[in-house]
């Protein structure tokens, strides 16, 4: 029994960090990644990873229709600045074969494409490869799907 | 790793002798253990029985779901000519018996991978599609981060699939994963598979997984998703609240039954003159 | 063909009966053409089973006739040319599936049933008044007791069992064909492009935002009856409204055709063409088949069975024909090395 609940109380920390996560409603609408869509900074920049009262928010997808996908470049409005990101995961699922994440994942990176941060902390998807121009960010991801 | 430990605390406690009661029992690894102690004394059963069920086996192996037509007015000349060649599939590549809620491996050619393919361990949270486009969904958490992925079960670029661990949950779509805590869809991708003994019944888990906090993507406590697989912490008022959309008299509406006994016998005759050729 | 004269005996006194004043104790029937009765009324369940029968029989007789059309010599053949224009098919729509090509990309095909497609009739280019000279192409066998006499003429001259689809396709001189020829879903090739017409699913009646994908009115922000309106349909100046305004109207239920669709595969044992994407219509419609017009895929139409393939012909085909990049689900998985 005495088993059990230190399984329930762990459990419960799990909850907690659940929570903290989850600051903003997350709708059907967000699942792909555009205008004012809320997204999470998966790489350990310091930028994207200390706390403030306001979400990272989408301002801006670089490509003609406007919804981005896997592999387009948006422009994020975070911690009062404007920061050019890579999508490298989202929620609205893709073609078949290829991974859907939980969370509308982005990687911050300078004008010139070079990432801001030196790790990335989730996995990222093969299919970034496709494009073969995100070499700089590819190097720092330490997991792939 | 909190599902092993889970698993382990749960086995200790039916091994100490309390009855397998199904609430306590999160795991049914835990219910196998305690049948491991017998296979000392298990005979084996007479050898006609034998080949019965490997047939019985064969044959949920080829009658998985995307065998059996849905209803409408398409013509069965055009579910034949895609069985023969999902038949023809089958004989070529192994694709298993498993069901939603077993836990799989699949490899799958990746022309940006790494060696060229890429492996995904997850549980299999939902089957969907009819014939040729059947397909399957898997799940896991790796590093903090829900990751699925759909497999089409007869794309050629699929190059193994290996059941870890066989096992059936309390529903036949498991989406609600994704609102449940992560833990539930945790599984360790080097996880060795599972050995069990062919006439086994399939075992089902009576697991009831904890949700994160509301909202949810759906809401699950709905009567119409019909979901056994959570253990609901929502307040009485709310439980009630859901019950308003229940349709009690659906079951009674002879038009939506589908009776599929007759057609799959039919099919599985006809898998059997495919087979032999 | 005594089944034919029997029937047309007895249509014949049909009709003289329903003359004869019936007409009273019918009621609401829904009718079919201009006969006054169903074909069985006035026949015992007998007869109908007979006649039901008999033109089973018959059916399967002039089917079998038509498969070895060296009995009577058929029509000289020509080779092809790059400006000759063959015959085309009708088919049954079956559905969709996937198929797969050897680098793992998957394509969604539409499954066309060729079932039992013959030429009925050859027009000449001064019969017809046209450009070119037409061939009249039926498919699909019903039955021949809800189609007045002269509607059966046709299919009579030809020899063949009535159709439900008729349809015309112009040809060139040198690729006629002899009526009553039985076409195969083997005078497409795989790798070859096609265009299909059929008639679109037909949506009734609709307003503007369906039918023409105008935006319509918000919902609120103080709308009154006007959401799905299509607003002002002219200008105060133009003072009329012009030819061809976009407005609500009875939506589908037309002639469509998909042009250039590549054939992926055959199926020669159960006629069926394996074409790219989607095809106008609904399941089990019946749709026309025939080589693309578009020119940018002439190099891949060349050389195809000409005038049309024919059963008894030299050529033995293998049950499925593939285009070179299909997976055939024999092989094993791909890798990419």
């Amino acid at each position: 029994m005495a088993l059990l609940n230190r399984q329930l109380g762990f459990s419960l920390t799990h909850l907690r960090s659940a929570v903290s996560q989850r600051h903003f409603s997350i709708t059907a609408a967000c699942r792909a990644i555009q205008k004012l869509t809320r997204v999470r900074v998966v790489d350990n920049s310091a930028l994207g990873n200390t706390p403030y009262h306001r979400p990272p928010k989408c301002i801006h997808v670089y490509n003609k229709t406007g919804v981005g996908k896997v592999g387009d470049k948006i422009l994020l409005a975070i911690k009062g600045e404007k920061k050019k990101a890579l999508i490298v995961g989202h929620k609205m699922p893709g073609p078949h074969m290829t991974p859907r994440f939980d969370s509308n994942n982005v990687v911050l990176i300078e004008d010139n494409g070079n990432p801001i941060g030196t790790r990335i902390k989730t996995p990222i998807p093969y299919t970034l490869r496709q494009k073969g121009e995100f070499s700089k960010v590819l190097a720092i991801a330490r997991n792939f799907v | 790793m909190a599902a092993v430990a889970m698993a382990a605390a749960c086995g200790r406690l039916l091994l100490r002798g309390a009855a397998a009661r199904p609430s306590r029992c999160f795991s049914s690894s835990g219910c196998r253990s305690s049948t491991d102690g017998d296979t000392a004394k298990f005979q084996p059963p007479p050898k006609p029985v034998i080949i019965d069920k490997q047939r019985q086996r064969e044959e949920r192996r080829y009658l998985s779901p995307e065998f059996i037509p849905p209803r409408g007015r398409t013509d069965p000349l055009k579910f034949y000519i895609e069985r023969k060649d999902m038949i023809q599939r089958r004989k070529v590549f192994n694709i298993p018996e498993f069901y939603v809620g077993s836990i799989l491996a699949v490899t799958t050619a990746d022309p940006y991978a790494d060696g060229k393919t890429n492996r995904f361990v997850g549980i299999c949270i939902q089957r969907g599609g009819k014939g040729l486009g059947a397909t399957f969904v898997l799940r896991n958490v790796i590093e903090d981060q829900g990751v699925e992925i759909c497999y089409e079960l007869y794309s050629p670029r699929i190059q193994e699939i290996k059941v870890l661990k066989l096992e059936k949950r309390l529903d036949d779509n498991l989406m609600y994963l994704r609102d449940a805590l992560p833990e539930y869809s945790t599984f360790d991708v080097n996880m060795k598979p599972e050995s069990r003994l062919d006439h086994e019944e399939i075992p089902v888990n009576k697991l009831q997984v904890r949700m994160k906090p509301k909202p949810w993507s759906k809401r699950w406590e709905r009567p119409k998703y019909n979901i056994k697989g959570i253990k609901f912490e929502l307040p009485e008022k709310k439980m009630k609240a859901a019950e308003k959309w229940s349709q009690p008299w659906l079951e009674f509406d002879m038009l939506r039954e589908y009776d599929t006994s007759k057609i799959e016998e039919k099919i599985w005759k006809e898998i059997n003159e495919e087979l032999k050729k | 063909m005594a089944g034919w004269a029997l029937l047309a005996r007895l249509g014949a006194r049909l009709r003289a009966a329903g003359a004869a004043g019936h007409r009273g104790q019918l009621g609401p029937v829904a009718r079919h053409g201009n006969d006054a009765t169903w074909w069985h009324e006035h026949l015992s369940e007998e007869n109908v089973q007979f006649l039901k029968k008999t033109t089973a029989e018959e059916y399967k007789a002039q089917t079998a006739s038509k498969l070895c059309p060296l009995k009577d010599e058929p029509w000289p053949l020509n080779e092809w040319k790059p400006d000759s224009v063959r015959v085309g098919v009708v088919a049954v729509k079956l559905g969709m599936m996937p198929i797969w090509t050897k680098s793992g990309k998957k394509h969604a095909v539409t499954l066309l049933k060729v079932q039992d497609c013959h030429v009925l009739r050859y027009i000449s280019k001064e019969e017809s008044e046209g450009k070119t000279a037409k061939l009249i192409v039926g498919g699909k066998n019903v039955s021949p007791f809800f189609k007045s006499e002269a509607a059966m003429e046709i299919f009579k001259e030809a020899g063949v069992p009535r159709k439900q689809k008729v349809t015309a396709f112009n040809v060139t001189d040198d690729a006629i064909i002899k009526p009553g020829t039985p076409l195969y879903a083997a005078h497409f090739r795989p790798g070859q492009f096609v265009d299909v017409t059929a008639k679109t699913i037909g949506k009734g009646f609709q307003g503007v935002m369906k039918r023409w994908g105008f935006k319509g009115q918000p919902a609120s922000h103080g709308q009154t009856k006007t959401h799905r309106r299509p607003g002002a349909i002219s200008t105060n100046k133009a003072a009329k409204v012009y030819r061809g305004k976009k407005m609500p109207g009875k939506m589908g239920n037309v002639y469509r055709t998909s042009y250039g669709l590549k054939v992926w595969r055959i199926n020669t044992k159960h006629d069926i063409i394996y074409v790219n994407g989607s095809v106008p219509g609904h399941t089990n419609c019946l749709v026309k088949v025939k080589d693309t017009k578009l020119p940018n895929y002439k190099d891949c139409n060349k050389n195809p069975p000409f005038p049309t393939f024919f059963a008894d012909g030299d050529e033995k085909l293998p049950e499925d024909l593939y285009d070179e990049e299909v997976f055939q689900f024999t092989d094993p998985s791909v890798t990419y090395a």
